[in-house]
């Protein structure tokens, strides 16, 4: 695309007079133009683009006046201008002709876009400009189609500009929303973090408290014990000396106190045994909104995911809500299980296969395998289909594989949710897809909103800590004197209390570092893909779909087989596209990989996706996000420019 | 058709992910000489152990000289160390001779005495104009020889040499007249062995087994071995394909090295990743060997043999401790045994004396290359595949956005339906026609793949139509042959029969091929045959052609029928009018007569890149002129430092494609940044400025045969520096190029022959000849540099392609010897049509001399009716090695003064040194014209 360009009023008149001598040499002597016209000053400046108008006006003056090559390493003097041979290395002598082969011709293109083409295209035969200024010698007539494309091409500026009006509008909000859901999350990641040390604290105390109590109970206990055990000594040998047994009393309570010590140990250990368990929960819940194990939350339909739908559904505010952002975790889960397999490098392994057994066995196949044996060398192709007919089997029967397959990552996953997902295996996939569509939509509350939903065992009300505060404090208050006999209801609801405390303490650190997770990422500059969080984008393409998730991964899904694409990298080319690296390897080539070109669009649309190269894909998705507004000014100056030349144009050809 | 995997199955897939070598060629899967019979009884052969003798020698009636070999009888045999076999018939031996020198010796069965089977003769190689250059023999003169108890015939060849039939032993020999050096012969080691045709006998045994392949053999051992003799020879050549050295490596006796101690096998072969260094037979096969020697020159034998033929090189040595044979022992030669399975012996002997001779003497035989289409000449893009018409157009957008210019995009077997040649994906390639016309309308042409394998669909018409009229080869039990190939189950088309060859060839019609246009030309690969469950992946050998011929006989010449057949087939679609365009994997000689040939499946290795041009050298001696290897390599991602020196170097391939396996990366010039952009972008101009150079080399082939590409001693012939050079070639006898064989290389060392200097392409600094020198390694091109007293035309205007050319005008750059002189020619046309044959072209001889430069007719008065006119001018004339630099030059007869400028050797940014610079004389090319330099 050309730049800018301010037309200052003398330039047009020069254009002009070009376009009418053009038109008239083509109307009359098409031939012997060149030859005719040469004394013409305005034809000496053929193919000469504005901003170099200047460059050449020293030779306009008179025709013995030189000038230096722009790159400085020779001198040409007015006669050798466009006289058809090459004296500037730089092409600066022939702008106009095809002599210098690094040359530049500009077609004015009046009422269309002008622009600078190879000189190399100068007199070829082949209609270039729209103008038909390119084509001077004779050799074929090019009519000027300059109104025509331009109008077509008018109206396609046009519609670009009103996208990009609205673009730029939507854009706008985007940003706003995203600043403020990002601040919002950074204001709650910091209350959150408040919250942590607080109800860290509280926890810790009602640990404590727990432990004093169940100290207390147990010193009750052995007391209970040895009251017991006293007061039948006691009946025994009812009269026997007071003193005593008193000395008796206290070495066994030094005993006693060990014992105690003991065993508090061992509670401590155990809930540190549970405070490990509940991270680890927590970690699993956060893997599943990190990009790289996506798959792990799938399926599970428990409140965190459908959460972000309701996070992310921005639908009723703004235009990208048209988008169905598709919770890749609800889609894959079924599918995804194959791929593990598929993706394990199988395709290698299964050419692998076939090259072995044509070393060892190929004499005992049938010619018919034989020949597709040989044949899978260059292709690969026979290999493939038994790569689908391998793991397919494999799916069948051995389920244990897929367990194998979680189980290396994510080991610390718990069985119940293994078979949670099974259960999701053999449920309709469509059923859930249509459960999540339906949440989506009828979900309309805004993402900072919905954080509330994210955590719902966490009060909504901001009281929450305070109340648990207030709560704790008071069964303090109850019990700071508590005494033996223990308080068997004061000692039952500290227990509560703390159970409740640091189940929810592990969920606040859990939705802590979910959120520092997502924070972490890049949005843009303008946080203008914050909105692409948790979003997936999908796109139909022959037999097969395909999943764009940002910040996340990018999968083909061909019936029951997924082929991972690639994981988030990064944005590139300035966030003019995204990449996903290191997918599922390929037969004989490298890792798969996309490429998402973004571009200025209504919509969070996926329009095209491509395998330029084997295994290396390119999508074209469109969004919002990229409508800026510097690009918008660009286009309306180039269609106010088309415009303002359009009637002269037409009038004089 | 797949069983449930097995266990173990899955532990072979581990194993083999590790083991890398895995798709490299595979060895066994092909017959070494161990396990191909003929061959290992032909290699333990003795030296002298034939024990023929020449008998009944005269002239016939058809001015030939005929005898009989006969095993020598007890009483004429003194030793009586060689059995004698009982039911052993005379062979007949004709000599026939012919102008320039050729001798021609046929050796067959007697067909008088009812042989079980007419062996094979290869029709359809030799030119009926050659035959008419037969000269009759009057007499035959006779002489004893050493200490002979016999006599030798001897007849008069053309030019100072004279044919010899030494009756007792038998041997055939060409040699000196008056000096009596020999220069070549047959049988001198006494290894010849001719196994006559008999009816099976019980007990006999003829089958092979090979793998899980048997060959009946109905015929039995019919096989020919004998040695051949090269005298003067420093090195030997020839005989493709093989990947390997220029000068033959010895594969047997001395000097032996690591991987040549099998014989060069000349067998077509499809061979998935072949090595870049082995004597294995690849896709095509020409049983033509070249000589070269310092002391008397060249000369070449030439073996018309369609069957599987191995043929081992003698290392220097190889015959120590030997009595038995008489042999000149004062002459350097090189020993060669020749072995086949089937045939008869028809050898052609080539006296040369010069490289140039032996190449003309051989195409005289087997035909002159073909003039191409000039668009066939500059730049092919090709991949695996280009998939629909979409990434047609994407490809072809971005060439011109990068003012790169390409003239053919190529489109292999996925363009297909279902790999139904003649057919297009519905899908992908809707609009086949307006796809074609759309490159067209920009000058550009679109190739596609068509192969021989058929698929047996029986809604397929090319398959209904062949096997309803049985156009197929058939099997050992005469039923179709039916093998695996692409498209799955296939037969072949048994294009050995004229008929079908000339059905074959309506095929291309434009009214058959639906979708096909005037700019779209044809690509024949798999043609060996490639068979993918066949012995060693190609056809059985008991496999049945017309007449009743076994595949055996006529293998390495199947894909040479097909190539004929597919080429004809363009020509009849042009009305006779257009020059057809198809480049064939397979080759034989005569292959040169319908279209250019690549070196297949090569690899991204920076070896491949080494290798390609002692095969494309080699083809070049053996009459195919018109050939390439795949810029970038087939297999594999090469790194863009190799993909820019291999489009450095394949700039200067007669045929210059580009072509990637289906799973390597994309590769299209522009992807590797924009510096490498710039490189390639830099090496494809060079192609289109040579253009008119190549093409008037194409035309020099068309003539004489001399080949675009040649090794360094084809022009420097007595230059023994060159002998063993295949690093550097020459582009006729004007341009030296040196590739660049090495990664990252820093310094590239480059042997400049002869005595005059050379021109460094890139900045006009000279070189003196006779010398090795040393040159940093710059990335922007390989070394390469023009020879003093040459003139090379070009165009320096670059284009989307070859089309938009032909109306611009030349530069003449003349690189003065030490005397001021220089010579070179021009060679026009129409770039497409026939009718330069009669005369319709522009034939210029550039002299410069006495400080003159004139341009004259070179073209033979009255040559046809037809004219051939044209408008170019001459733009720029930049003379080289004159100093101090003129003021001006006066053109003659126009009488006008023209001024001399100071100007680069190529327009480039940036600075470069000045030459003296003939500015717009704007001379018509056409023209006689003189201009003097004042």
């Amino acid at each position: 695309m050309n730049k800018k360009k301010k037309i200052g009023g003398l330039r047009r008149l020069f254009e002009i007079s070009i376009v009418i001598i053009i038109g008239c040499i083509c109307a009359i002597t098409r031939s012997a133009a060149a030859a005719a016209a040469k004394d013409d000053q305005f034809l000496l400046l053929l193919g000469v683009s504005p901003q170099d108008e200047d460059y050449y006006k020293g030779l306009l003056s008179s025709p013995s006046s030189t000038i230096k090559c722009k790159d400085g390493s020779f001198k040409f003097s007015t006669s050798q201008l466009n006289d058809d041979f090459c004296d500037c290395p730089d092409a600066s002598d022939e702008p106009g002709t095809s002599a210098c082969p690094n040359g530049k011709f500009y077609c004015k293109n009046a009422g269309h876009i002008p622009f600078s083409l190879y000189s190399s295209r100068v007199n070829d035969g082949i209609c270039d400009c729209c103008d038909g200024s390119d084509e001077y010698d004779g050799k074929v007539k090019c009519p000027n189609t300059c109104w025509e494309a331009g109008k077509v091409a008018r109206e396609r500026l046009k519609t670009k500009i009103a996208t990009y009006q609205q673009g730029v509008t939507v854009r706008n909000r985007l940003v706003e929303q995203a600043k403020l859901a990002i601040a919002k999350e950074e204001a709650e990641l910091s209350k959150l973090k408040n919250e942590e040390k607080i109800l860290k604290g509280l926890v810790e105390q009602l640990q404590e408290r727990k432990e004093q109590i169940e100290k207390a109970e147990e010193k009750e206990r052995l007391q209970k014990e040895k009251e017991d055990k006293e007061r039948k000594e006691a009946e025994e040998a009812n009269l026997k000396e007071k003193q005593n047994g008193e000395q008796v009393e206290s070495s066994e309570a030094d005993a006693l106190k060990n014992d105690i010590h003991d065993k508090i140990g061992e509670q401590v250990e155990s809930s540190e045994a549970d405070a490990l368990k509940n991270d680890i929960h927590d970690k699993i819940g956060l893997l599943g909104d990190s990009s790289s194990s996506q798959d792990v939350m799938d399926g599970h339909g428990d409140s965190e995911s459908e959460a972000q739908h309701g996070e992310f559904d921005v639908k009723e505010e703004s235009p990208i809500g048209d988008v169905k952002p598709l919770q890749e975790d609800s889609l894959l889960h079924a599918t995804e299980k194959e791929e593990q397999l598929t993706v394990d490098g199988q395709p290698g392994l299964d050419t692998g296969n076939q090259a072995e057994v044509e070393e060892d066995n190929s004499e005992s196949l049938s010619k018919e395998e034989l020949g597709r044996l040989v044949a899978s060398r260059w292709t690969g192709e026979k290999t493939e289909q038994q790569t689908e007919e391998v793991s397919s089997t494999k799916d069948k029967n051995h389920g244990t594989e897929e367990e194998d397959a979680y189980g290396e990552e994510y080991s610390s996953y718990d069985s119940e949710e293994d078979d949670h997902r099974y259960d999701n295996d053999d449920g309709d996939n469509e059923d859930q897809m249509d459960d999540f569509g339906g949440e989506d939509h009828d979900d309309s509350s805004p993402s900072y909103k919905s954080e509330t939903d994210d955590e719902p065992d966490l009060p909504a009300e901001p009281s929450w800590l305070e109340k648990i505060q207030k709560s704790v404090r008071r069964i303090f208050q109850a019990v700071t004197f508590f005494q033996t006999p223990v308080d068997k209801s004061e000692a039952a609801r500290v227990r509560k209390e703390y159970d409740e405390s640091s189940a929810k303490l592990s969920k606040l650190q859990s939705r802590i570092s979910s959120l520092k997770q997502k924070l972490k990422h890049d949005f843009g500059p303008e946080k203008e893909f914050y909105s692409f969080y948790g979003q997936c984008f999908e796109n139909k393409q022959n037999k097969y779909v395909y999943k764009i998730c940002p910040f996340k991964q990018a999968s083909q899904v061909e019936g029951h087989s997924t082929t991972r694409l690639g994981s988030w990298e990064k944005f590139e080319d300035s966030y003019k596209v995204m990449q996903f690296l290191n997918g599922d390897k390929c037969w004989n080539g490298p890792d798969r990989s996309l490429k998402v070109k973004l571009r200025c669009g209504l919509n969070n649309e996926v329009t095209d996706v491509d395998e330029p190269s084997r295994c290396e894909y390119m999508a074209l998705v469109s969004t919002p996000a990229l409508c800026v507004e510097e690009k918008l000014k660009e286009l309306q100056d180039k269609l106010d420019m088309m415009n303002k030349e359009q009637p002269t144009s037409h009038d004089e050809l | 058709m797949k069983e449930s995997p097995n266990l173990i199955f899955h532990v072979l897939f581990l194993l083999l992910l590790i083991s890398p070598s895995v798709f490299s060629w595979k060895k066994d899967e092909f017959r070494n000489c161990n396990q191909t019979p003929f061959c290992k009884r032909a290699r333990s052969r003795k030296p002298g152990a034939c024990n023929l003798i020449a008998t009944e020698v005269s002239i016939s009636d058809d001015g030939d000289l005929t005898a009989k070999l006969i095993p020598k009888t007890p009483e004429n045999n003194e030793s009586q160390d060689t059995p004698v076999e009982v039911d052993s018939k005379p062979l007949l031996l004709t000599i026939s001779v012919y102008r320039d020198g050729i001798l021609r010796l046929k050796i067959d069965e007697d067909q008088s005495l009812n042989p079980p089977k007419k062996r094979f003769e290869v029709p359809d190689v030799i030119l009926d104009e050659f035959l008419s250059k037969k000269l009759y023999l009057q007499r035959l003169s006779e002489e004893k020889i050493d200490n002979d108890s016999g006599f030798s015939s001897v007849v008069y060849l053309d030019g100072d040499y004279e044919g010899v039939l030494r009756h007792d032993p038998f041997e055939v020999f060409v040699r000196e007249r008056g000096n009596g050096k020999r220069v070549l012969s047959i049988n001198s080691n006494g290894l010849f062995d001719f196994e006559q045709l008999r009816e099976k006998k019980e007990g006999d045994d003829w089958e092979e087994r090979f793998r899980s392949h048997t060959d009946t053999r109905p015929y039995g051992p019919q096989s020919i071995s004998f040695d051949v003799s090269f005298f003067g020879a420093d090195i030997v050549s020839g005989i493709p394909e093989h990947a390997t050295s220029l000068a033959l490596k010895p594969t047997s006796g001395p000097g032996v090295e690591d991987g040549f101690s099998e014989p060069y096998r000349l067998f077509n072969l499809d061979v998935f990743e072949y090595l870049h260094e082995s004597p294995f037979g690849l896709y095509g096969s020409i049983p033509f060997m070249f000589s070269h020697g310092k002391a008397r020159g060249s000369s070449g034998f030439f073996w018309l043999n369609a069957a599987e033929m191995q043929i081992d090189v003698f290392g220097t040595g190889w015959d120590a401790g030997q009595d038995k044979i008489m042999m000149p022992v004062d002459e350097k030669r090189i020993d060669t045994l020749w072995m086949s399975e089937a045939g008869v012996v028809d050898a052609f002997f080539f006296v040369g004396p010069g490289p140039k001779d032996v190449v003309r003497q051989y195409t005289s035989v087997t035909g002159r290359p073909a003039m191409p289409q000039l668009f066939a000449t500059a730049y092919h893009q090709c991949r695996w595949n280009y998939r629909d018409e979409e990434d047609v157009f994407g490809v072809d957008s971005k060439f011109d956005e990068h003012d790169i210019p390409y003239d053919v995009l190529w489109l292999d077997i996925e363009h297909t339906d279902g790999k139904r040649y003649f057919t297009w994906d519905k899908v992908l390639f809707p609009n086949p026609e307006e796809m074609q016309n759309k490159l067209a309308a920009k000058g550009r042409h679109m190739v596609t793949i068509v192969d021989p394998h058929i698929k047996r669909d029986d809604n397929y018409y090319i398959h209904k139509e062949a096997s309803d009229n049985g156009y197929y080869v058939k099997d050992a039990s005469n039923r179709d042959f039916d093998g695996w190939c692409w498209p799955g189950s296939s037969s072949y088309v048994d294009v050995v029969n004229p008929d079908i060859r000339s059905w074959w060839a309506d095929k291309f019609s434009y009214g058959n091929y639906i979708g096909s246009t005037p700019s779209l030309y044809i690509w024949n690969d798999m043609n060996e045959p490639s068979v993918f469950n066949g012995p060693e992946v190609t056809m059985p050998r008991d496999a049945l052609h017309f007449g009743g011929t076994e595949h055996r006989e006529l293998h390495n010449a199947y894909g040479y029928y097909f190539h004929m057949a597919t080429s004809n087939g363009l020509v009849k679609r042009g009305n006779g009018k257009d020059r057809p365009f198809v480049l064939s994997r397979a080759f034989f000689p005569g292959t040169q007569r319908y279209g250019a040939v690549w070196t297949g499946d090569n690899t991204a290795e920076w070896d491949h890149l080494r290798v390609s041009v002692p095969m494309l050298l080699t083809l070049g001696l053996t009459g195919i002129s018109f050939s390439g290897a795949d810029v970038g390599g087939f297999f594999g991602n090469p790194e863009p430092d190799l993909l820019v020196r291999w489009y450095q170097l394949g700039a200067y391939y007669p045929f210059f494609r580009a072509h990637a396996h289906q799973d390597t990366k994309r590769r299209e010039p522009w992807l590797f940044g924009e510096r490498n952009t710039q490189l390639i972008r830099e090496a494809i101009h060079t192609r289109y400025m040579f253009l008119p150079y190549f093409y008037t080399l194409f035309r020099e082939a068309n003539i004489t045969g001399t080949p675009v590409i040649r090794p360094l001693w084809m022009e420097f012939p007595a230059d023994e520096e060159t002998f063993s050079n295949d690093e550097a070639f020459m582009v006729g006898n004007g341009l030296l190029v040196q590739g660049v064989y090495t990664e990252r290389a820093k310094h590239v060392s480059v042997y400049l022959p002869g005595d005059q200097s050379w021109y460094d392409l890139r900045n006009g600094a000279t070189y003196k000849g006779g010398k090795r020198h040393k040159f940093e390694a710059l990335e922007d091109s390989v070394p390469a540099f023009q020879r003093a007293g040459t003139i090379i035309p070009r165009k320096d205007r670059f284009r989307r392609s070859s089309t938009q050319m032909d109306k611009d005008p030349y530069t003449l750059v003349i690189a003065l010897n030490s005397s001021k002189e220089a010579e070179g020619e021009l060679y026009i046309d129409d770039g497409k049509s026939f009718n330069f044959e009669n005369g319709a072209y522009i034939h210029r001889h550039l002299k410069f001399s006495n400080g003159k430069l004139t341009s004259s007719n070179a073209a033979p008065s009255g040559a046809g009716g037809n004219k051939f006119s044209t408008d170019c001018t001459v733009e720029r004339i930049i003379l080289l090695g004159l100093s101090p630099a003129p003021k001006s030059a006066l053109i003659e007869p126009a009488n006008q003064k023209v001024g001399i400028e100071m100007g680069p050797l190529t327009i480039r940014p940036g600075k470069s040194p000045s030459f003296a610079t003939i500015r717009k004389p704007n001379v018509r090319i056409a023209d006689n014209w003189t201009i003097k330099i004042s």
